[in-house]
């Protein structure tokens, strides 16, 4: 087996002075393809932010034993503003990180890679459109192309399949099937039903992780792992997660 | 008309034609920053907070725009450092420093001795009595902004849009977003001197609303907005000048007219175009 993209070791981390991941162990593996799951404001998202390196550690280390990976990263589409005025081409270029970053123009080079990504994402044909023009499942699409320019080694996607409609979740679903052999996959997703059949193995996070190294988790183990989230509810019937006891 | 060529033999005219084209290019940039941004209520804040400092300066003795300026950058960085780390309500600190700044202007200016007889100006603009040194602080500063936007376009656009990935991707996002703050507050204080405190966020929103209604790409708002920013600048300043009104309420009032023009144009065009595609 090769050696581990990323550690967490022991990590403590939250905002201010509280507390919201404690403890956290987990590794990372080059063809992994992690579902994370737990209840709202079980800090699915702070682990993200410790991975990617902008939240500051209470307490244990993150390593990379390959070297820092290159990382996609998808994040909630909640938390942008739609309506900037900025192209999908725009929006897909910010995901380079090239020599060029100082300058006002993509190189040559640059805007074929842009070009590349949009037409195997199917986007070309709105490619001078701005985000705010976008459907759903489009604006998933094109948040996801920034994360993939940069050919990452892990990719982290954060509730990707909200506020989209099932064909593109399954057509999403076949494309992150395909990404996965070549690189590692988080999926963070509140919903365990609809993403279970697709990842290899679960992440539990609700103050801690407990780590299920498979993508079958019964009700039962979940209590045990202390991560309510609604196994039955999904697709159309509004999600419910349950109250801890 | 040949009035209006007359009135350009005059060096006050033409300064003051420069004055306003110049001011109008200068808030083409800032102003789709702050329209993007949506920070328009923010520059409101830095605006007013402004006036503070130009009673200050007045009751010491000093030069009122350095007054103005040193009140207005030290409320926008405070400002973006509020918004960073997010523990104080933001639009309440705004509304206090908003008011403070007017308050302690007053407060100053009613404490100089002897009559303050700009004060009307700050607040409402007199482009017309714009010197040459002026001009070329205006002129210098502009040259510095476009400088910065030129060479670090991608990296203001990306901060301001997405101030998190733009960190994940290595643009040390604090320094784009402290610079812009201190641009925005000068940009603001040197635009006073042509149209006041009162008026002058309407040069930094008007203009860009108006390109808006045209694109939605922020690298095209900024040439529209200059357009039209100074097609509406330098009319309202012909108006002000037959009429004898305050040049700001003149040029604002332009603006707003030009902006409704095209908006009502905007709207017709796509009421014809809907009618197209049902017919074919």
């Amino acid at each position: 087996m090769s050696k581990p993209l990323a550690i967490l070791e022991n990590v403590t981390t939250g905002y201010f002075s509280d507390i919201v991941l404690k403890n956290v162990d987990l590794e990372i593996f080059p063809n992994d393809f992690i579902g994370v799951i737990g209840p709202n404001g079980g800090g699915k998202t702070t682990m993200i932010k410790v991975l990617l390196g902008i939240l500051p550690l209470f307490k244990g280390k993150v390593t990379f034993p390959q070297g820092k990976p290159n990382m996609g990263y998808l994040p909630q589409i909640s938390q942008i503003d739609k309506s900037f005025p900025i192209t999908v081409r725009d929006l897909v270029g910010s995901g380079l990180k090239t020599e060029r970053s100082w300058f006002p123009h993509l190189s040559a080079k640059q805007k074929k890679q842009v070009n590349q990504m949009l037409d195997e994402a199917g986007l070309m044909s709105l490619a001078s459109k701005p985000i705010g023009e976008l459907s759903g499942g489009q604006t998933q699409k094109a948040f996801l192309c920034r994360a993939l320019i940069n050919h990452p080694q892990l990719l982290i996607l954060d509730e990707p399949n909200t506020f989209v409609d099932k064909g593109f979740e399954q057509e999403l679903y076949r494309w992150l099937k395909e990404l996965n052999k070549e690189m590692a996959i988080l999926l963070v997703s509140h919903d365990i039903g609809t993403i279970s059949p697709m990842v290899k193995t679960i992440a539990c996070v609700n103050g801690t992780l407990h780590y299920h190294p498979s993508n079958q988790l019964t009700e039962d183990l979940l209590k045990v792992y202390n991560c309510p989230v609604d196994i039955i509810a999904h697709g159309p019937v509004p999600h419910r997660v349950l109250k801890d006891h | 008309m040949s009035e209006v060529f007359s009135i350009l033999e005059y060096a006050f005219f033409r300064n003051a034609l420069a004055a306003a084209l110049l001011t109008s290019l200068l808030a083409a940039m800032v102003g789709t920053y702050i329209v993007s941004r949506k920070i328009v209520f923010i520059s409101g804040g830095i605006t007013h907070a402004s006036f503070g400092g130009i009673g200050m300066a007045y009751f010491f003795g000093l030069n009122p725009l350095l007054g103005a300026a040193v009140f207005a950058v030290l409320s926008a960085t405070g400002i973006e450092w509020i918004s960073q780390k997010g523990k104080v309500r933001e639009d309440s600190a705004i509304a206090i420093l908003w008011s403070l700044g007017m308050a302690l202007g007053i407060i100053f200016v009613f404490m100089t001795p002897g009559y303050s007889p700009n004060l009307m100006s700050f607040l409402f603009g007199s482009i017309l009595s714009v010197g040459k040194a002026e001009l070329y602080l205006l002129l210098a500063f502009f040259i510095l902004t476009l400088a910065f936007f030129i060479v670090f376009f991608r990296p203001v656009v990306y901060t301001a849009f997405d101030p998190e990935f733009a960190r994940i991707m290595g643009i040390p996002v604090a320094f784009f977003r402290y610079t812009m703050s201190v641009i925005i507050a000068l940009a603001i204080v040197i635009s006073i001197r042509t149209v006041g405190i009162i008026l002058v966020l309407s040069l930094f929103t008007i203009p860009q609303i108006t390109a808006m209604l045209f694109t939605r790409d922020f690298a095209k708002i900024i040439p529209l907005a200059a357009l039209w920013g100074a097609l509406g600048s330098l009319a309202g300043l012909f108006f002000s000048y037959f009429f004898n009104i305050p040049s700001g309420a003149a040029i604002i009032f332009i603006l707003t007219l030009q902006f409704l023009i095209l908006k009502g144009f905007v709207m017709a065009r796509n009421f014809f175009r809907r009618d197209e595609k049902v017919i074919t």
